[in-house]
């Protein structure tokens, strides 16, 4: 989001210069913090808690001559699983937004350059898993993942979610915006199907991507229903999953406990200074899903 | 037409539908094997009950729906009970979630320096999981930060905590999931409002309509798709609450004050084991969810202001 915007006549009412405009612009400011202040709240008590250091009764607000950032460390030899469980969240976020990524450009494909009979269906067939919600499929899901001895595993936590209407129907509406002529003109120059989707569809369409990338990473990452039914041993947690497990362990320290949690939540916030604008596209599109 | 033209017409028609079929097979195959086949599976499971392997055992029609419904007479309220809380839970949270979302957005549309910053704060929820704003939240309401006994003494409440008391669990609840959503509204309202032009605000003013009047009756009837977007969207959400019930209360709640739909869904499969009857429940949770967005979009439609 950019700070500045082209100036529009609204932008010259206020007055300029004198009092008047330092009061006003005090007060915005004052307003503006205050707000902010009140949003991000819950996040500065997460931060104050980790650094009290292992008390049993911590304060809203910590000691700022003693700021105790010991937890941050000392977090991982408490919970040695910690580093696992951000190993294992990582393995899985990736693993997903790979395949989610390969197989509905695939589909998208298909879709939206090649020719063929009942395309409509497909097409129906696809947007129809929209209305699904995944809790009316997670009990079949879930015997179909321990009869196949997936518990504990990396591929029960990925195979689940290795295509996904949404990601389908994202890529199509972006693949239908280019010029069909583009494929004709390849077509006419011997390009095949898998080069044209590999050497021009894919570069031009980074965009649309990068949008479906960073919208299934975070939702990968944050998920934790499905982990809480397939996990069982320590040592396979997602992040999620170990946060709020530790939380209800005999390690009631709440400083290493918040210090756990803001390490767990670190990618994410990265991801979301960093690829904002994707972010917010991928959720504004696939909020509807299901 | 010669039969070998039509041989050859009939093999360019299957090379033709050849290669879309194989670059759409491994969507097809994860989607019919993860969503599709599972959905049906569990229709079919809720008309059975299940042994604790999840194998069906005895054929039961559709008494487990009537059941959920308490159309059997046998007086089990608590199912319906449970569709109620959810609703009372997306009563709370809806209105609240929508009117923070309009106050931020409208701050963020302030013309100073440095509201990108801002902008960026106000949006920082999004990148916040249930799972760890649960966490945060629960040593929140926790007795021993006393965060929040101060409601509770003004209340004059006796418990420890907001949410060991069945008056205040849900709302305790609602609120936190209200900050949770914040990011993601404030963003979307954001947009909405910036998609507005200028010069209707200009004309505005030259009617002498600004400030709040302005507010009311441009931003507002123009702001309508978009916050009809997010009612459905967060109401969705509601209905499909779960991580934040299961960290915050992990039962029931005070007096099952908290017991939402998918938590009593969850309680059934995964504490029960009864397979047959959770399923039952979750093809109601479908039939809700499907009904519920169709209902809002006509209820809705009526009072929008399409440019």
């Amino acid at each position: 989001m950019s700070a500045s915007t082209a100036p529009t006549l609204h932008q010259i009412d206020p007055p300029r210069w004198g009092v008047g405009a330092l009061v006003r612009s005090t007060l915005l400011y004052g307003l503006l913090g205050l707000v902010a202040l009140l949003v991000v709240l819950p996040l500065l008590f997460a931060f104050s808690l980790a650094l009290q250091g292992p008390t049993l009764s911590p304060q809203l607000l910590p000691d700022f001559g003693r700021l105790d950032w010991s937890s941050f460390g000392q977090v991982f030899r408490e919970e040695p699983n910690l580093g696992r469980w951000i190993v294992n969240s990582f393995v899985v976020s990736l693993a997903v937004t790979l395949g989610q990524l390969v197989t509905s450009a695939l589909a998208a494909y298909a879709l939206a350059i090649m020719k063929f009979r009942g395309k409509i269906i497909f097409f129906f067939f696809f947007l129809g898993t929209l209305m699904i919600p995944w809790e009316s499929t997670i009990i079949p899901n879930y015997l179909t993942v321990t009869r196949l001895g997936w518990k504990d595993s990396y591929q029960g936590l990925i195979a689940p979610f290795l295509a996904s209407g949404f990601g389908i129907f994202l890529l199509r509406q972006y693949f239908l915006t280019i010029p069909y002529d583009l494929y004709e003109a390849a077509a006419l120059d011997g390009c095949g199907y898998g080069r044209f989707l590999w050497s021009v569809l894919v570069p031009l369409s980074r965009p649309a991507l990068a949008t479906l990338a960073v919208y299934t990473f975070l939702n990968t990452w944050n998920q934790y229903y499905w982990p809480l039914l397939v996990i069982d041993s320590p040592q396979w947690r997602t992040t999620q999953i170990g946060i709020t497990a530790f939380r209800s362990s005999e390690i009631t320290v709440y400083n290493l406990q918040m210090a756990s949690t803001i390490i767990v939540m670190l990618p994410t916030l990265i991801l979301l200074v960093l690829g904002q604008r994707q972010l917010v596209r991928g959720l504004t599109e696939g909020a509807l899903k299901g | 037409m010669s039969i070998k033209v039509i041989a050859a017409k009939r093999k360019s028609q299957w090379r033709d539908f050849g290669w879309p079929l194989l670059y759409m097979s491994p969507a097809l195959f994860f989607l019919v094997a993860f969503t599709y086949i599972p959905f049906l599976r569990s229709v079919w499971l809720s008309l059975f009950v299940t042994t604790p392997q999840g194998a069906t055992a005895r054929f039961n029609g559709i008494s487990y729906y009537s059941r959920i419904f308490n159309l059997d007479g046998s007086g089990r309220t608590e199912y319906l009970k449970s569709i109620l809380t959810t609703i009372y839970f997306a009563l709370l949270v809806v209105p609240l979630a929508i009117a923070f979302a309009l106050g931020l957005a409208q701050l963020a549309t302030l013309k100073v320096k440095a509201i990108g910053f801002f902008r960026t704060i106000f949006t920082s929820s999004i990148a916040i999981s249930v799972a760890s704003a649960s966490v945060i939240w629960a040593l929140i309401y926790s007795p021993t930060t006393r965060a929040t006994q101060w409601i509770i003494e003004l209340l004059r409440l006796n418990s420890d905590s907001l949410l060991q008391h069945s008056g205040t669990a849900l709302l305790a609840v609602a609120f936190m999931t209200t900050w949770t959503a914040l990011g993601f509204n404030f963003i979307v309202t954001l947009a909405g409002i910036q998609a507005i032009p200028q010069e209707l605000y200009e004309s505005a003013r030259l009617d002498g309509a600004s400030g709040w009047k302005a507010f009311r009756f441009l931003t507002l009837p123009l702001l309508t798709p978009t916050l009809l977007f997010l009612i459905v969207i967060n109401t969705i959400q509601c209905f499909q609450a779960f991580t934040q019930f299961n960290v915050l209360i992990g039962n029931e709640g005070p007096d099952g004050s908290t017991n939402v739909f998918v938590y009593s869904i969850f309680t059934a499969f995964w504490k029960d084991n009864r397979y047959g009857f959770a399923s039952a429940m979750s093809v109601v949770l479908f039939l809700v969810l499907a009904a519920m967005t169709f209902i809002q979009f006509r209820v809705l439609d009526r009072r929008v202001h399409y440019q």
